[in-house]
This record gives structure tokens, C-alpha cells and sequence, in this order.
């Protein structure tokens, strides 16, 4: 035991004489390392997957073009699927070293809140990619913790906004999402944006499976039971899977219009009907006329598809998205401090109050740190032009429209939208 | 409510049928060689993941889609026949008559062992393959659209069922089964070869679970946890029936089953929490299980 | 010989954060889970496994959380009043379960535990489901330290009261209500016929090991900063076994000893393969067949008590 103890100690004293070798400041380093937290297993691969990916694509493009100011680009991937203890540890381990400028975490809400309250503490610059739930930033003071791709608030409004404008006769809606905060955050908002935008609307079941149940034939039978108009549902990665799989020989589709928020990550993958409503949670979906307008959105697409045999989801262009912010905030920093590498803080200063062009349109990064992105919802539908199935009848909704102002309480806020505002934006169909 | 009592019951019925195949093995490893087995919930995941692989071969090679079926019943006893006699003849042989401490380390130690060799063979990411469920349609029953799949299903188990029933009564092998049971030392005196008997024991028991596991696929996804999930509902059930009781099992997978789908449509924040609020409850009164016989307190 | 590697063992502890600062976490994590596994290990001396241990180590991280919820931001007084809570609830379980031995006792342990870990990630309002409650910096006698100052007295708190639980825990358990223990393992019903009441020499055992594994919970609470219903889940119960089987369960140390040993293996692991359980799982199988009275039985010279 002494004989171990002293050993580990040597080595760590090395260890430590080599960070602190490594630490000294504003040099520009041999390589930007970071840390990149998503799932790549377990049920939630299936989305976290598609995010890595487009991280691994973006840094090797980023790279080709001789990374940030001439330094690589170097990512370290940590698996969310290990739960919040081990995740923290990682961050922590990730953090202790000063080569690693910035984090992009997390994908999992409950990680996200988990690691915003380290990143303040260690004031490490950190990009939530993925980080959807509006407690994240809800309390305005951070400094540190960045969402460049918008909040449930507008993205569960836009959905309210566009069933009433499709189906302006729905009476019943169930709802069915997964039993953790964004499940229950999504419902809550939903629930608020129909009641104050159609208040006769009834809801008439509310179910709340585990996230990552692998079985959803009793919840099918309970919805079918209560026959609602309207199923809505932000279940997703392999549970959104799983369920439309089950679903759809079961009829649930044919018997009411079903919303699914995040439908479009498994278009590629299970064969929806048509008329399901859905969409990409922001604005990132890759075949949208801004992408495909944008050369290089474009040009992305197509070597996503060439490297991994598909096309990116939406979840692969937040990634992607994500870094280009980061990227956009090391330039800006640099053109402030007059062309040194920035330090950490420098970093988080250039990401605030930010405007950034990404592949599929623009963030901007708000006071308190919340990015205000456009909302593009529609129906799934089969096209001649088109193999397999695609998203037509489109809308795109103004980010900034469908979102409080910084500091008001979201659920408040959401309870004064009326009819007339609802009838004021873009109808179905208007975004081609 | 009254509108939803078939659906209720139907759901129940889909549910205990699945659940049972996930616990009967459990049970009947413990009937006859007295060992808990904490890695079964990973042989009912393997059999998941192997039959679905090889559905997916069967799909991706283009033969005739009705060798799914053959798939799941063939992954099944590919589990058994590698696994069963492998893990008998080492660790499990070693456990038999250990402590119980002893019995529930060991082979927790082969749950974490089975739990990373599923991720390594066959990765982390969700598997889904439900040809057989899709070639047998559906049917509506009391306005709600069935899976022909699940109703089967539910034969399936009963079948199963009164299968085992007739090997332990009506066999020389589960007449030898029952001699070991009542009295192992005796069973040895008079020379029947009990390693022998424990091996198939142990075997079929791999069998039901990778077979649970199997059946499972068509109407669910396989990923990973899935071993850990199904160990401890395995318990729950096993424990509510009495250990080593088939009946038993069954019995206590159709309250397992009525508690949860009662939950979704009553009182769906519950619907996790059922299976083992009925456990406590039923181990309190009854520690010994709902039909077990069994002294509780070492003499 | 033995004070010596004790001291050096301590010492080394004490300063391997200071050169690698990110290990703090992980050794505070260690020592959490080293409490609890120390609980788990008393009971197995009385032969009895629990598969529901970690219930105590989440009921005491909730406590902690719903404390602060509830405005009790005070470290010292979160601490105890999270202790005492694990060790009511033990008193309180314990009173039903200790009347059970072997296969039984371990399973119903199994059952409170996940109706217990149902419970939290079911009830989304109250405990925030599956993403757990926050567990914020509490102040120390009334000063707010920063959360770097916080987690460093956090450590060297939890190192200090390691010895002195250490200490009293060894007293106990050669005290003659902690010999009981052994002689329950051993022949319970010659004990009976002597006259000691078994009942309240395992209720006092459950109840003290409910407390160890309380008092990990609270420490890991405050370490993570969050409290998840994953706390509780069955397979949290039986790292907490693996912990006390392979440290040994013959003396206090051993507890420690798995927990610190297996936690810094899993950070040097943790970069080379993602093969970590299976590792484990071998290890603790060739500790059983061939090491039953775990490390620390290793370093022991006389016979130590094995499972």
C-alpha cells in the first residue's frame, strides 16, 4: 500500500509540473481542444449519434481550411448515457486541464443542468448544443453558459400555434412524452399555449413513460382508449423510434392527427404517414430553402450523406451549428483584443450579444445568454421529386416572436397569446 | 372506465405473458439448484439482441420472411445450448451450495460481465426488428387495434406453462427433477446423476429467458439496460410467486401485469412503482411468496 | 507496521489532491461510497445481504436536497439531520425486515429499494423525476465559501471523519453486540438459547449500517451537486457489495480500501478501455473463488472473517 500511494504520487507530481508547464496564458496553443458531451449509447444514441457525427464532419472541414486562426480544432468526446455523476467527473477531469478552451454540453436537459452551475463555478465557456430546457438560463445571471439554439418555449408554442392554424376544429388532445424535464416542460408549455390560444380545448390524457422504454403497447391502447383528436408527442432518439413503430401498425395514426415534435431525426429511419405534423426544433432542418440556398449548408449535406449513408437530422445541424458559433466567437474575440489568442473569459465576453450566420440561419445570442432562433414546422408528406418521405406545407415562424423578453416568466408569458396574435404570423404553407 | 375494461384486460393479459417469460426460468433454476441467479435478466437480453440480429439477416438476405419466426426459436436454443452448459459446468456448478452472499456476488459479478460483452458484440445502439409481428396483422377488439403478435403471444405463455407442468409430472426427467428437489443427497445415494440434472436444469432455464427475450422483439426494442430492467422486474415476480414455484410465477406475472396496465390508464405516475409495491406488499405478508413453502430462518 | 501503512495510506490521501486537483471528486466519491459500503459490510457479517442499500445513500442525498429546498442551507446541520434520517428510515425498515435471513432478507431489501427508486423518478413534481434535485453549497458555521473552497473542506471532512467513524465502528463491532453479529452468521439459535436478544443485535446493525450508508449519500450529494433517483437503482446496491467483498469485510479499512482502490482504477481505466464492468465484474469473481476475505484480508496476518 505504501509502495502504491508513493508511486501514484510521483506520477501525479509529474503530471501536475506538466500542467502547469502547459498553462501559461494567451500564446497561441498547438491545438483547440474541447470537450463535446452526447450520448453515443444506450436509446439515446439514436439522436446523440447523428450530433457526433456532424461534430466529426464539422471539425475535419473546419481543419481543412486551417482550423481557427491557423490552431487544429481537437475534440474529446464524453458518452452522456454514463448519468450525471460520471459526467460531472468528466467535465471536472476535462476542465483541470487549460488546454481545453471551451466545452459543448450537453445533450441530455438533466446534464445541462447539471454541468451549468461547474461551468460558472470554473467559468469555462460552455455551449449547450442541445441544452433545450428554459430553467437552464431562466435565472439570467450566468456568464458562462451559452444556448445558441433556442428553448422549448418557442419550440412547443410554434406547435401550438400550428395545429390550431391546421386543425382550427381539434377538441381533445393526449399527450405522451418522455417522464423527465423536457417531457414535462414540453407538456406544461404545450398545454399552456392551447389553453390561452383555444381555451375549450380538452386534454384528456397525459402519459409519461421512462425515458429509454423500449415498450409502448399499453400506452398505444390507453391513447387509443380516450380517442383523442390530437396526439402530441416529444419523444425521441430510439424511444420515438420504438413508438412510431408500434404505433402505426396499431392505427394511432389513422385515428387522430399525432404531432411529433422531433419527427424529423427518424424520417430516414421508420416510414411515417403522411399529415403527421412535425419539425426540427429551431430552424435546422437540411432541406429547407434557406439550406438549400446556402452553398455551404449544402455542401455539409452532402458530405454527411457521402461519410455516414445518411442525411443529417436536425440534431446533426445544431452540432454543427454549435460550431460555427464557437468558431464565430474565437474570430470575434480576436478582432477585440487585437489578434491575441483569447483567454476563457474573453471567449464567453465574444459569445454574448452575438449574431451569427449558421447553416440554416441566424442565432442571436440574447443578454441572458438564450440564442432566438427561427421555428420551421410542417407536415410529413411523399413528393414525386422526392425518394422516401419529406416535410411540405411549411411555415417558418420568427424566433424572437414566439419568445419572452429575458427575465418575464415564460408560462406567464405564453398565457397572454390570444387567438388574433396566433392569426398575425405566417400560415401553413407559406415557407417554400 | 367501463368503455376501457377490455382493452384493461387485454393489456394486462400482453403484459403478464411477456413478463412471465422474463421470470419462469429464474424461478425454475431456483427450484432446482437453489440459486439465484442475478445475470438471468442479461441472458434474456442476449437472446433479445440475437434474435433480432438474425431476423435481420434473415430480412437483409432476402429469404422468405416467415424465417423470423424460425429466427426467434433458433436464437433461443443457440443461447441455451453455448450458454447453459458453459456457465453450469463453471461458475454456477461453483455457487451451488455456497451462501446465499456468495451466490448473488458471483453471479452479479457475470451480470456486469454479460452486461459489457452484449455492448461490445453487438454496440450500444437500439435494435428493432418486427417482421413476425407485421406478418400475423391485427385485430380490433373493444375499439382498440391489437397485434394478432401479442395476442399469440399470450397462448404462447400458456403453453408454456402447462408444458413445464407436464416435464416435471409426467417425465422421467422431471421425475428426477422432483427426487433432487425433495432431497439432493438422497437423490445422489440412489444414483441418479445430479450434475447432469442440474446442467439441463440450468440449460432450460437459460432457454426461457433467452427465449422471453426473443419473443420480445417483434414488439419492442432491444437496447442496452434492458438485462438490468428485466433482472429486477424478474425478481419481483419470481419473489411474489414464491421461489421455484411455476405456478406461481404465472400467477404473480398477471398481478404484476394487471397492477402495471391498471396503472397507465388509473394512475400512470404509478405505472413504474406497481410491480414493486406489490412485491413488498405480498413479501410482508407472505415472505415466502404467494404459493411457496419454505422455512425463513436458518435452524 | 500496520500504524504505518495506515498513516502513509492517510497521507496519501490526504495530498494526492493537491497535485491533481480533479482527483478530489473522485477520492470524495470513494470515501462516499467506502461509508456505505462499510454499512453493507456489517450486515454481511451477520450473513445477511442487502440488495437495497443504496436506498439509504439516496434517501440522505434527497434529505440534504429537500433540506436546502426547504431553506436549511447549514453544511454541519445537513449533515447530521440527513445521517439521522437514513438511520430512522433504517429503524424503520429494519423493524420489518430483520426478522428475515438469507435469500428472503436480500430480496426484500430489493423490493423497498425500487419503490423507493420508482418512487423518486416517478414522482416528477415533488423530487424532479429522473433529473434529480439540485443539492446546492451549503455555508460552513454560517460562512459561504465558493464552490472550489467548498469541495476541498468537503474532502478533508470527509477524511477526517473516515478515521473517527472508522474508530468508533471498530469498537462497535468488537464490542459483544458486534460479535453477535458473527455468532447470528454462525449459529443463531445457540445465540438465542444464550439469551441475546438477535432481534435487537440485527436492529441495531440495520440501523447503523442504514446511517454509514446515509452518510456516504450526504457526502456524495454535496460532491455531485445533484441527487438522481439512479442513486437508489438495484445495480447502485450491488457496486455497493462489490465494494465491501472486495476491500474484505474482516475489518473497517476494507471498505475503504475497495472503494478508493476500484474508484482510482476506473479513472486510469476510464481513457484506455470502455470495457469497465466487465473488468470488475471478473475481478470480483476471482476475489470470491479465491480471495474471500477481500484485500484487506491480504494485508491482515491473522485469519480475517470472510463471507
Amino acid at each position: 500500500m505504501v509502495n502504491v500511494t508513493g508511486g501514484l504520487a510521483s506520477v501525479a507530481f509529474a503530471v501536475a509540473v506538466g500542467l502547469a508547464a502547459a498553462c501559461s496564458a494567451q500564446e497561441k496553443p498547438g491545438s483547440l481542444n474541447f470537450g463535446i458531451f452526447t450520448f453515443t449509447s444506450g436509446a439515446a444514441a439514436a439522436y446523440g449519434m447523428p450530433g457526433k457525427n456532424a461534430a466529426d464532419l464539422m471539425i475535419d472541414r473546419i481543419n481543412a481550411k486551417g482550423g481557427i486562426a491557423g490552431v487544429p480544432l481537437k475534440a474529446t468526446y464524453v458518452d452522456e448515457a454514463q448519468g450525471a455523476q460520471g459526467v460531472i467527473a468528466e467535465y471536472r477531469r476535462l476542465a483541470a486541464d487549460p488546454n481545453n478552451q471551451v466545452m459543448i454540453a450537453a445533450l441530455s436537459s438533466a446534464n445541462c443542468l447539471a454541468l451549468a452551475p461547474i461551468a460558472e463555478q470554473l467559468q469555462i465557456p460552455t455551449v449547450g448544443w442541445n441544452c433545450d430546457t428554459h430553467q437552464l438560463l431562466a435565472d439570467g445571471k450566468g456568464k458562462y453558459v451559452f444556448r445558441p439554439n433556442g428553448n422549448t418555449v418557442p419550440e412547443f408554442v410554434a406547435y401550438a400555434i400550428y395545429l390550431l392554424q391546421r386543425n382550427p376544429g381539434a377538441k381533445s388532445v393526449a399527450i405522451i412524452n418522455p417522464d423527465y424535464a423536457f417531457g414535462h416542460d414540453g407538456a406544461v408549455i404545450f398545454k399552456a399555449a392551447l389553453k390561452a390560444l383555444k381555451p375549450d380545448i380538452q386534454i384528456v390524457a397525459e402519459l409519461y413513460p421512462k425515458l429509454g422504454s423500449p415498450n409502448y403497447q399499453t400506452e398505444i391502447s390507453r391513447l387509443t382508449t380516450t380517442r383523442p383528436d390530437v396526439v402530441f408527442s416529444n419523444l425521441w432518439g430510439a424511444d420515438l423510434e420504438n413508438f412510431v413503430r408500434q404505433a402505426e401498425p396499431r392505427g394511432l395514426f389513422r385515428s387522430s392527427q399525432v404531432i411529433l415534435a422531433l419527427g424529423e431525426t427518424v424520417l430516414q429511419r421508420v416510414d411515417l404517414p403522411d399529415g403527421v405534423i412535425v419539425g426540427v426544433l429551431g430552424d435546422g432542418w437540411w432541406m429547407s430553402p434557406d439550406a438549400r440556398a446556402n452553398p455551404a449548408a449544402a455542401d455539409f449535406s452532402r458530405a454527411y450523406k457521402d461519410r455516414f449513408g445518411e442525411y443529417p437530422v436536425f440534431p446533426s445541424l445544431k452540432m454543427a451549428n454549435s460550431l460555427i458559433y464557437i468558431q464565430a466567437a474565437y474570430e470575434a474575440a480576436m478582432r477585440r483584443n487585437g489578434g491575441k489568442w483569447p483567454s476563457r473569459p474573453e471567449l464567453a465576453d465574444a459569445m454574448k450579444g452575438s449574431r451569427v450566420a449558421t447553416l440554416t440561419g441566424t442565432t442571436v445570442t440574447r443578454a441572458d445568454n438564450d440564442g432566438v432562433v427561427d421555428q420551421i414546422v410542417g407536415v410529413t408528406a411523399r413528393s414525386s421529386g422526392q425518394p422516401g418521405v419529406t416535410i411540405s406545407d411549411m411555415v417558418r415562424y420568427r424566433g424572437d416572436e414566439l419568445m419572452p423578453k429575458a427575465g418575464t416568466d415564460p408560462i406567464a408569458w405564453i398565457s397572454t397569446l390570444t387567438p388574433e396574435f396566433a392569426s398575425s404570423l405566417p400560415k401553413p404553407g407559406s415557407y417554400k | 372506465m367501463s368503455s376501457a375494461f377490455i382493452p384493461l384486460l387485454l393489456d394486462s393479459l400482453a403484459s403478464a405473458a411477456l413478463i412471465f417469460f422474463a421470470a419462469v426460468g429464474l424461478t425454475l433454476v431456483f427450484s432446482v439448484l437453489k440459486v439465484l441467479n442475478v445475470a438471468h435478466g442479461s441472458l434474456y437480453s442476449i437472446g433479445g439482441y440475437l434474435a433480432a440480429s438474425l431476423s435481420l439477416f434473415v430480412a437483409s438476405r432476402g429469404l422468405n420472411p416467415y424465417f423470423s419466426f424460425v429466427a426467434l426459436l433458433l436464437s433461443a436454443a443457440l443461447v441455451a445450448a453455448v450458454l447453459g452448459p458453459l456457465l453450469e459446468a463453471t461458475l454456477i456448478r461453483w455457487v451451488c451450495g455456497k451462501s446465499e452472499a456468495v451466490q448473488i456476488l458471483a453471479t452479479f459479478g457475470l451480470f456486469l460481465i454479460l452486461e459489457d460483452l452484449q455492448r461490445i458484440i453487438f454496440g450500444v445502439q437500439s435494435y428493432y426488428e418486427d417482421t413476425p409481428m407485421r406478418l400475423m396483422g391485427t385485430t380490433t377488439l373493444g375499439g382498440v387495434v391489437y397485434l394478432n403478435y401479442q395476442l399469440v403471444l399470450i397462448g404462447v405463455a400458456l403453453a408454456v406453462i402447462f408444458g413445464l407442468r407436464f416435464l416435471i409430472r409426467h417425465t422421467r426427467l422431471g421425475r428426477l427433477m422432483a427426487a433432487v428437489v425433495a432431497d439432493r443427497e438422497m437423490a445422489q445415494s440412489i444414483g441418479i446423476n445430479t450434475d447432469r440434472i442440474f446442467l439441463l436444469a440450468f440449460s432450460l432455464g437459460v432457454f426461457l429467458a433467452a427465449l422471453g427475450g426473443a419473443l420480445s422483439t417483434p414488439t419492442s426494442g432491444i437496447a442496452p439496460g434492458l438485462g438490468a430492467d428485466t433482472m429486477v422486474l424478474a425478481f419481483a415476480v419470481a419473489a411474489i410467486g414464491g421461489l421455484g414455484q411455476i405456478e406461481g410465477a404465472a400467477l404473480a406475472s398477471l398481478i404484476v401485469g394487471v397492477a402495471r396496465v391498471t396503472a397507465v390508464y388509473v394512475a400512470p405516475e404509478f405505472d413504474a412503482v406497481a410491480p414493486y409495491a406489490a412485491m413488498l406488499v405480498v413479501l410482508l405478508v407472505r415472505p415466502y411468496g404467494l404459493l411457496g413453502t419454505m422455512k425463513i430462518r436458518k435452524v | 507496521m500496520r500504524f504505518q501503512t495506515a498513516a502513509a495510506s492517510l497521507l496519501g490521501l490526504a495530498v494526492l489532491p493537491i497535485l491533481m486537483p480533479w482527483l478530489e471528486f473522485v477520492l470524495t466519491l470513494a470515501i462516499a461510497k467506502g461509508f456505505a459500503a462499510l454499512g453493507v459490510a456489517v450486515l454481511l457479517r451477520a450473513g445477511l445481504i442487502s440488495i437495497g442499500h443504496a436506498m439509504f445513500f439516496a434517501a440522505s442525498a434527497y434529505g440534504v436536497a429537500f433540506l436546502s429546498r426547504a431553506g436549511v442551507a447549514d453544511f454541519a446541520l445537513a449533515m447530521l439531520a440527513s445521517v439521522l434520517l437514513a438511520a430512522s428510515l433504517g429503524v424503520i425498515v429494519g423493524t420489518f425486515l430483520v426478522r428475515y435471513r438469507a435469500i428472503f432478507f436480500a430480496m426484500l431489501n430489493l423490493a423497498v429499494s425500487m419503490v423507493f427508486y420508482a418512487l423518486c423518478s416517478k414522482l416528477y413534481g415533488l423530487t424532479g423525476g429522473t433529473d434529480g434535485m439540485a443539492v446546492p453549497i451549503p455555508t460552513v458555521f454560517g460562512v459561504s465559501l465558493p464552490d472550489p473552497a467548498f469541495k476541498s473542506l468537503l474532502y478533508y471532512f470527509s477524511l477526517i471523519l473516515m478515521v473517527v467513524v472508522g474508530f468508533a465502528l471498530h469498537h462497535y463491532l468488537n464490542s459483544p453486540l458486534g460479535q453477535a453479529l458473527s455468532a447470528v452468521h454462525s449459529n443463531e439459535i445457540r445465540l438465542e438459547y444464550l439469551g441475546v436478544p438477535v432481534w435487537a443485535v440485527l436492529l441495531i446493525a440495520y440501523a447503523a449500517s442504514a446511517g454509514l450508508a446515509g452518510m456516504g449519500g450526504a457526502i456524495a450529494g454535496f460532491a455531485v451537486g445533484r441527487v438522481v433517483p439512479d442513486f437508489a437503482f438495484w445495480t447502485a446496491s450491488g457496486h455497493l457489495i462489490l465494494i465491501a467483498v472486495l476491500g474484505g469485510i474482516g475489518g473497517v479499512p476494507g471498505a475503504f480500501i475497495g472503494a478508493v482502490f476500484l474508484e482510482l482504477l476506473h479513472s486510469a481505466a476510464v481513457s484506455v478501455t470502455d470495457a469497465w464492468n466487465l473488468i470488475v465484474g471478473a475481478a470480483l469473481i476471482l476475489v470470491i473463488v479465491f480471495l474471500p476475505s477481500g484485500f484487506y484480508g491480504l494485508m491482515k496476518q491473522e485469519k480475517a472473517p470472510s463471507l
